[in-house]
């Protein structure tokens, strides 16, 4: 069951950075496309409209960014100050870095709620009532966005989905830290391709061979 | 949150309990300023905790406005939504992801061979070329330590085989490594431009200059110290290998044009250029170099977009704070009294400088300048300061702030992969660091470096 909240997770930020890519070089190549007299070709791109496209990738980018940061709570991305933790005794580290998850959790909670309350008020309670058919009444019906014209409240669903998801993956990683001590930690310097650097340089490479240089004789019985 | 780090003196708990009454005193006091003061001791209290910086943002936010003022939350939760609605601030993402499809061992090693084959036989060879190469990878990878560790990586037991000294190595590569973020494009500057609705194009043609002259002036000091000392030079290369090494090399530094071109041709908006060099680096790095086979691409994809949201969420938070801010007025409060006190351009500038160099220390370049450029940026403006002069100071003051001892990211980067311990490299890197510093203070109060490409661009 967990698997498939990571993996769904993973996927769904995976495809929104791959698919805003490609819509926004669709759309240029379009705009610069259809400037071109090729017959045929020019009048069938001037009949399409990729003014939404802009839109689009704002809104994907806003739903990557809150996936993607519970996400980074789980892989460990987001950075701190950790001047003062790592140098302190380690029941003392512990207790801080308790302290820092359950804050992260705190805020992410009420982040949340926040956002789930502005986007009932905002679209959601109407829509829903509208669904099952019920008197709307005095509700308000919510914005929709400018080109899309989708409702905004769907678009903002973002905010409290993934703040949720956010809090309970710092409850995850605070309950790991707890059992296990270990935090997730992001390798921010990590290149492919790069091969792991031999660290000799003459002195080191001299001792070593100081340190070897009688083991064969050893072996075969030599020099005694 | 962190996790222990090797090597880091661990405090034995008298000296924490010592260090921690001296950080709450100071906070106190701070505390004490008033509204402002308490503002700033609850985030840097929450700070020093190690939680995400993002999230200490919020939380301050958060807290202020129920204890102590009357902000409507309707207000606060509009925020939340609308902060990254800006076409703008995706640029970001498209940057990081061109950067993470030619930050590979591959593109480095090219950039090397190119760097090595121009520079290679002069005083200093293979130093000039570290310096030459880490600008060129800097600039296509757009991140410090991966530049550190991608070019040092294979140039450092390069020079030690060649009898260069460890410490020399060691030298130029953590400072050139910081090149990345002034050479556009450049992930900090178009986060400062966000900050405070600069022009993206302005910044970026406002750093090309002050690029140039810290490459210049990084390999100078190589240049100088190695001939003073002697140290090897290489064979110098036909132009047949020249020609050739620039054939394999010139498919990464293409970006810089695609982009630059791109923006200052009016052919793309900033953020359609990021696009551009994103599909860019995808064609280059799978089809041309084939460093990326199509299996990584997915795990390429998932590592730019976690970056992306890591980042993507601190300008989210970063946004209520600077809200919070501006509705306290602090930043109009500073100006007025600076202006009332007739303190001038100079001692501003260098109240800055130091206030950065400090925030260097604890925190990465993105996160340094949303906090602190929404609150320094109205001042300048009212001193009639240039805002791309002030956004490229600011941005060579997160670069040296990355070298700078105690607790450089650099410094920290380059430990690790030289094994040399921090005030080892700290020795290492003076003669460097010492001319970084020197340019950071020219172009704070040379504004000219800074704003003669993009005046002379027309921007």
């Amino acid at each position: 069951m967990m698997k498939y909240l990571d993996h769904l997770e993973e996927i769904i930020i995976t495809f929104l950075i791959g698919a805003a890519t490609f819509i926004i070089a669709v759309a240029v190549a379009h705009r610069y496309l259809s400037g071109v007299p090729i017959p045929g070709l020019q009048d069938w791109l001037l009949t399409i409209n990729m003014s939404w496209a802009q839109e689009l990738c704002i809104y994907m980018f806003v739903w990557m960014a809150k996936f993607g940061a519970a996400y980074g709570v789980r892989s460990g991305i987001h950075v701190g100050v950790d001047v003062l933790v790592t140098r302190m005794p380690d029941s003392w580290r512990k207790t801080t870095v308790v302290i820092a998850i359950l804050g992260g959790a705190l805020f992410t909670g009420l982040i949340g709620t926040l956002g789930a309350k502005f986007v009932w008020e905002n679209g959601m309670h109407y829509a829903v009532l509208n669904k099952l058919g019920m008197a709307v009444g005095e509700l308000y019906e919510g914005p929709v966005t400018p080109d899309l014209e989708w409702p905004t409240w769907i678009i903002y669903s973002a905010v409290p989905l993934g703040s949720y998801l956010m809090c309970f993956r710092f409850l995850q990683v605070g309950l790991g830290f707890l059992r296990t001590g270990e935090l997730p930690h992001h390798d921010h310097t990590h290149v492919d391709g790069v091969e792991e650097m031999p660290v000799l340089d003459s002195t080191e490479a001299l001792e070593e061979y100081e340190q070897h240089k009688f083991e064969k004789d050893g072996k075969d019985g030599g020099a005694k | 949150m962190s996790s222990a780090v090797a090597g880091w003196e661990q405090f034995s708990k008298k000296k924490t309990a010592t260090w921690l009454l001296a950080i709450a005193v100071a906070l106190g006091a701070i505390a004490m300023l008033g509204s402002t003061g308490i503002v700033f001791a609850l985030l840097l209290a929450l700070m020093l905790t190690g939680m995400p910086i993002s999230i200490a943002l919020g939380l301050t936010v958060l807290t202020f406005l129920f204890f102590f003022a009357n902000v409507p939350t309707e207000a606060v939760a509009m925020k939340l939504f609308t902060g990254i609605e800006k076409f703008e601030i995706m640029a970001i993402p498209f940057f990081i992801l061109a950067g993470n499809f030619l930050t590979h061992g591959g593109v480095a090693k090219r950039m090397i061979n190119f760097a090595t084959s121009m520079v290679g036989h002069w005083h200093g060879g293979l130093a000039l070329a570290g310096v030459m190469a880490c600008a060129l990878f800097a600039a296509v990878s757009g991140s410090s330590p991966a530049t550190v560790v991608a070019i040092g990586s294979v140039m450092l037991p390069a020079m030690v085989r060649a009898g260069f000294p460890k410490r020399f190595g060691a030298g130029v590569i953590t400072t050139s490594g910081s090149l990345g973020i002034l050479i556009p494009p450049s992930i900090p500057m178009v986060i400062y431009c966000v900050a405070t609705n600069s022009s993206v194009g302005a910044m970026f043609m406002g750093g090309v200059v002050p690029g140039l002259m810290l490459a210049t002036l990084l390999g100078a000091v190589s240049w100088w110290r190695a001939r003073k000392n002697n140290y090897p030079r290489m064979q110098k290369a036909t132009w047949g290998e020249r020609a050739k090494a620039f054939r394999e090399s010139v498919w990464g530094l293409l970006l810089i044009v695609i982009v630059l071109g791109g923006i200052y041709s009016g052919l793309f908006t900033p953020t359609e250029a990021a696009a551009m060099s994103a599909v860019y680096a995808f064609v280059i790095a799978v089809f041309v170099y084939r460093d990326v086979p199509f299996k990584k691409i997915p795990k390429v994809l998932l590592d730019s977009a976690s970056m992306s949201a890591m980042l993507l969420y601190i300008i989210t938070n970063a946004v209520l704070f600077s809200f919070l801010m501006t509705h306290e007025q602090i930043p109009q409060l500073m100006a007025d009294w600076i202006i009332g006190h007739h303190l001038g351009i100079v001692p501003f500038l260098l109240v800055t400088n130091v206030l950065l160099l400090l925030a260097g220390n604890v925190m990465e370049p993105s996160s340094i300048i949303l906090i602190l450029a929404p609150i320094l940026f109205p001042v300048a403006m009212q001193l009639g300061i240039d805002p791309i002069h002030f956004g490229v100071l600011i941005t060579v003051n997160m670069e040296v702030g990355m070298c700078h001892p105690p607790v450089g990211l650099n410094l920290y980067v380059a430990s690790g992969i030289t094994k040399m311990g921090i005030s080892e490299l700290t020795v290492a890197v003076w003669p460097w660091l010492m001319a970084m510093l020197g340019f950071m203070l020219l172009v704070t109060y040379v504004p000219i470096i800074s704003l003669w490409l993009p005046h002379a661009l027309g921007y």
